[in-house]
């Protein structure tokens, strides 16, 4: 079950391996439906980065995948072709750097990283969700 | 000048958590923006509609962009007001910075010692007309977070 408590101690990780690596980021976490529980800026990260995480999460919320794949659903010969001429929500990226975060076979939520190179949010994503994943499971009702 | 740091915006969105729980009783969003009007953190309590995570955020921009508390230019958008010299003008800020701009009150600026406007606290989530209790008081609960 996804709530603001799991949300900031999810937050809480993130910030801490961020600042370790002194990669100065936003991470935001959005429920299952891809609207936003929490989010938190890191001293030091630029303007932008706060709303690119957030799509990033909503991206992978609602396609229920890493933001990374959803460009598989354009034209298999070039990748991501068309949805970003869908129009029908801003907030679609294709940038890595969001992961789904599921308890059991349930998606509960998604979190989104901006602030290091795709590869670097892409990490810090499934470093969080791994050192967080016993503490989702003990939610489970 | 001091800047709002994360660990403050923290602090501030905390004591707002935990005064609209215990003392208000309504869950609902919070915000905090630095001086540019960019989030630094925003938390949604549980049970708060899904809406007020984004008028808490649009209430702590219209709060720094105007450097003045979302309750004094409601009284521009009050109908009643239409007509004196606070009303005259103020319909046409309706929809305007991008749809951003969100005249409700909880929305309110952090000043720091030489009184410059460092950020905003805005609050989105509790019901109005509820006597003492809005969101500028949850707001206010934050500010005062600051000073403790």
């Amino acid at each position: 079950m996804m709530n603001l408590e799991v949300a900031k101690k999810l937050l809480q990780t993130g910030v801490q391996i961020a600042k370790e690596k002194c990669m100065p980021c936003s991470i935001a976490i959005v429920d299952e439906n891809g609207w936003l529980l929490a989010l938190h800026r890191m001293d030091g990260a630029s303007i932008p980065t706060a709303e690119i995480a957030r799509d990033k999460a909503w991206t992978t919320a609602v396609f229920r995948r890493p933001s990374s794949e959803v460009s598989e659903y354009g034209d298999p010969r070039t990748p991501g072709f068309g949805l970003n001429a869908q129009n029908w929500n801003d907030r679609l990226t294709t940038i890595p750097g969001g992961f789904p975060i599921w308890e059991g076979d349930r998606l509960i939520g998604a979190i989104g990283v901006c602030g290091g190179t795709p590869a670097e949010d892409a990490s810090l994503c499934q470093t969080v969700i791994e050192e967080m994943s016993s503490m989702i499971e003990n939610t489970q009702i | 000048m001091k800047e709002l740091t994360l660990e403050l915006a923290l602090k501030m969105i905390e004591a707002a958590e935990r005064w609209a729980r215990d003392i208000a009783g309504f869950p609902c969003s919070i915000a905090v923006v630095d001086k540019s009007g960019t989030v630094i953190a925003v938390h949604r309590m549980d049970g708060a509609g899904m809406a007020t995570t984004d008028i808490a955020i649009e209430k702590a921009w219209t709060a720094v962009a105007f450097k003045m508390p979302t309750l004094m230019g409601s009284r521009w958008l009050d109908p009643r007001n239409m007509g004196k010299l606070l009303g005259d003008h103020a319909m046409g800020m309706i929809g305007r910075g991008k749809g951003r701009l969100c005249f409700i009150p909880g929305g309110i600026p952090v000043t720091d010692e030489e009184n410059e406007v460092i950020g905003a606290i805005g609050c989105s989530g509790v019901p109005s007309g509820v006597g003492d209790i809005s969101d500028t008081t949850v707001s206010q609960s934050g500010i005062t977070a600051l000073y403790e």
